[in-house]
Formats: C-alpha cells, sequence, structure tokens
C-alpha cells in the first residue's frame, strides 16, 4: 500500500470522509482484497495500540497482582511437597474463596428478584462449523459468534438454500431471526425443527419460549417451556424461568 | 453452582477485568493444578508450567478487555485447552528437544474448542503486533503513544513540537509502517487476518 492509502484507512477509521468518499472507500474494499486485508490489518492494528497503551497502568497492575499471587501459589505447592502443613496465607485464601462465594450467591439472589427478559438468556452457545468448509459456513459462524446476526442472517440463508434439511443450521438460522425480531421467520423454522426427531428438538422449543419471551407472550412462553423434556440441556434453565414467569 | 454451564463461569472472566484477587486465586485453586500436571506429564516442570498459565491468564484479560469476551462454556475446559495449546506451541519451537505427548482421553466439548481457538487466535495477533511495534524506530513509537494516550491531536503536535497537520499524516503512517511489518511477517499467513 502506498502513503496516501494508510492516510485514507486512518480518516476512514477516525469518520473524517465525506459520504462520497466513504463510499468510493467501501467500493475499493469490497473489490479489492488486497486493500481490504491491508485495511483489516490496520484497523487490528489500531485497535492494539489504543487498548495496549490506554490500559497500559491498569494492565500493569493486573500482571504485578497475577504475579504475587502466582509466585505464592507454586512456593506454596513446592513447600507442600516437602512440608504436608497448612500455612496462615492457604487458610486466608480458603476463607477468602469463601467470602467470593457469599458474595457471588448474594448477586445470584439479587438476579432472581428481577423480572425476566430475554436478554437475559440471549448468549448463545457460540456456532461451530458444521461440516465440511464452505467459505459461506466459516463467514456465517464468525458473522454469528461476533454477534454481527445481521450478517449471520444472510449468510445463514445462503447456506440453508444449499443444505435445507440442516437442523443445526436451521437453529441457528432463527436464532439470529429471533435477535433481529423477525419473529415469523424465527418461529415457523423453530416449530419445523420442533416437529421433526433431530438432536435439536429440545433446543428449539426453549429458543421458541425465548422469542416469545421477547415479544412479551408470556403464556404462550409457558406452554413452550413446559414441554421441555427433563434430558434436555436446557431443561434447568427452563424451570428456573418458569419458576420467574409464574 | 457447579455443573451447569452457559453463563455461570463468566465470573472467572469478569473477576480477571476487575482485577480481583480473590477470583485469581480461586483460578490457581480449582484450575491450575490440572494444567501443571499435564504439562509435568509431557516434558515440562514446574516453573514452565507457571510461565505458560501466567502468560495465558493475560491473554484472557487482554481478550475480555479488548473485544467483550463472553463465556459460553466451562472455565475449566477452555482455560486447559489454552494452556495445552501454548505449551504444545512451546515445545514445537524447541525442536532439539524429543518429546513424547501424553494425550489424555478428554471430553471436551464444542464450545470450548471454539472459544479457547479464537482466544489463542487473538493472543497470538497481539504477541505479534507487540513484537512488530518494539521493532519500530522512536520517533513513531513516541508519536503513537502520545496519540493514543492524548485525547486530542492539536495537544499531541503541542507536546512534541511539531504541526498538527504533520502530526496526523505522521500517525497515519506510522500506524501504515506497523501494517506493513506485520505483514510481512513469516508469521502472518498463519494468523487468519
Amino acid at each position: 500500500m502506498e502513503d496516501q492509502d494508510y492516510i485514507l484507512f486512518d480518516s476512514y477509521i477516525n469518520n473524517e470522509l465525506s459520504a462520497e468518499e466513504s463510499l468510493a472507500f467501501e467500493n475499493r474494499r469490497d473489490s479489492d482484497e488486497a486493500f481490504a486485508q491491508s485495511f483489516r490489518v490496520f484497523l487490528d492494528a489500531t485497535i492494539y495500540l489504543q487498548n495496549s497503551i490506554r490500559n497500559e497502568a491498569e494492565t500493569n497492575d493486573f500482571k504485578k497482582n497475577l504475579e504475587s499471587i502466582s509466585t505464592n501459589h507454586f512456593n506454596k505447592a513446592k513447600a507442600v511437597a516437602t512440608k504436608p502443613q497448612p500455612s496462615k496465607v492457604f487458610r486466608f485464601a480458603k476463607l477468602a474463596m469463601a467470602a467470593s462465594v457469599v458474595i457471588f450467591l448474594g448477586v445470584f439472589a439479587f438476579n432472581q428478584f428481577s423480572n425476566p427478559t430475554y436478554s437475559d438468556y440471549n448468549a448463545h452457545e457460540p456456532m461451530t462449523i458444521v461440516r465440511g468448509s464452505v467459505k459461506d459456513l466459516i463467514a456465517a459462524t464468525k458473522a454469528f459468534n461476533n454477534k454481527d446476526y445481521e450478517k449471520a442472517n444472510v449468510l445463514l440463508k445462503n447456506v440453508l438454500e444449499k443444505d435445507p434439511e440442516n437442523s443445526e443450521l436451521q437453529l441457528y438460522y432463527a436464532i439470529t431471526n429471533i435477535e433481529l425480531d423477525n419473529y415469523k421467520v424465527a418461529d415457523s423454522q423453530l416449530n419445523k425443527i420442533i416437529a421433526g426427531e433431530s438432536a435439536y428438538k429440545d433446543r428449539a422449543l426453549w429458543y421458541s419460549a425465548l422469542s416469545r419471551l421477547k415479544q412479551k407472550n408470556i403464556d404462550a412462553t409457558i406452554v413452550l417451556l413446559k414441554q421441555i423434556s427433563e434430558e434436555a440441556d436446557d431443561y434447568k434453565e427452563a424451570q428456573k424461568l418458569l419458576d420467574k414467569l409464574e | 453452582m457447579s455443573g451447569k454451564k452457559i453463563h455461570e463461569d463468566q465470573k472467572y472472566i469478569e473477576g480477571l477485568l476487575n482485577n480481583n484477587s480473590f477470583i485469581i486465586q480461586a483460578i490457581y485453586d480449582k484450575f491450575v493444578p490440572k494444567v501443571v500436571n499435564y504439562i509435568k506429564q509431557n516434558s515440562g516442570d514446574a516453573d514452565k508450567a507457571q510461565d505458560i498459565i501466567q502468560e495465558t491468564i493475560v491473554t484472557i484479560y487482554n481478550q475480555a478487555k479488548e473485544q467483550d469476551l463472553k463465556l459460553t462454556c466451562p472455565f475449566d475446559a477452555y482455560f486447559f485447552l489454552l494452556c495445552k495449546r501454548k505449551w504444545l506451541n512451546a515445545l514445537k519451537k524447541n525442536k532439539n528437544k524429543e518429546v513424547t505427548i501424553n494425550e489424555e482421553v478428554l471430553s471436551i466439548d464444542d464450545d470450548a474448542q471454539e472459544l479457547a481457538f479464537e482466544t489463542s487466535l487473538f493472543g497470538e495477533k497481539q504477541a505479534l503486533f507487540n513484537e512488530m511495534f518494539q521493532k519500530m524506530g522512536t520517533a513513531c513509537k513516541d508519536l503513537i503513544k502520545a496519540t493514543f494516550k492524548i485525547k486530542s491531536m492539536e495537544d499531541v503536535a503541542k507536546s512534541l513540537g511539531v504541526t498538527y497537520a504533520y502530526a496526523r499524516k505522521k500517525k497515519s503512517l506510522c500506524i501504515g509502517q506497523l501494517t506493513k511489518l506485520v505483514q510481512e511477517s513469516p508469521k502472518f499467513n498463519q494468523l487468519n487476518f
């Protein structure tokens, strides 16, 4: 890349281009892969520098603290190997851990009293590449895991056209539709999975319930949650949600 | 509090982000012994394990800071995979040494694999950026440091005794230089940019 390209990258990142210039930039980025790749690296470099320099003091504090806990832990392990007597530090650590557990229980209990919403539950399991290494599928997986649901939605739709019976893809496609408030598409996709015999049946029920929760249709949410079988991964979570809703 | 995944173990990530000593201690008590055993069984010792573990925790911390890391699998599996990967990479670098790998049979779910892969990649990218940044001239380094520490470019120019236009242009070119150094590195092609 030439000097003026780097100046252009920086101006684009800092939002200093006119609408027309931005458009020209994006067109070039979409058609010229070498230009696009250099831009990605330039952007990553900028983010890296920004974070490492701005957070330098904080990171150093963290490293120091980590170093001392680590040294303490490994010295203790050596000491235990020669002389099996719990040190004061060790007992203190145990107390400290107990205290932290109490704090967590507190936070947990506090959360239980607020009204549940969809966003309490939308930490989806990351997509993993299902089969083969089709280009769109990799891009879709990346987009999904980066929470770019709009992009994942378009890509998954493409992939599904070639592999319409794949219930794992159907499920992830449905999730993107819930995220984008396309409830009709989401619910009909999920119904297909629920009616079928795949391993994703219960997961689909859970997401159907979450979709109704997001639509604030509490009655339907409850009905769906009750259908989730006891062996399902989401069973416990579903019971907890039911308790809060009923 | 145990067993059920998604979310729950996110507390370890939050704890690292907040530099919470209780949480860091808990990670050492609960998850570190398994990693130490693995490294000891695979041509390593306690000192090597200590370094690998510390580096891994710093990488997780950095990723959490930079990318809003969300844990959707147990911390245990994620952390173990990350340390293991780092250790195997370290062994590979040291080619002169004969190594035998005692693979445990592990049932680690795909989520953990995927997340650990993302974090490793993040860590390797960071290491490459850092390595190349150190190779740059002091003029560029100083300008870049000033730019990201001081918010206003006018103040940066003033503090370095140059004009605004010069500082602005030079900053873009310095990041450009870093970009070029990274792209020319032999490691670049393995990093999925």
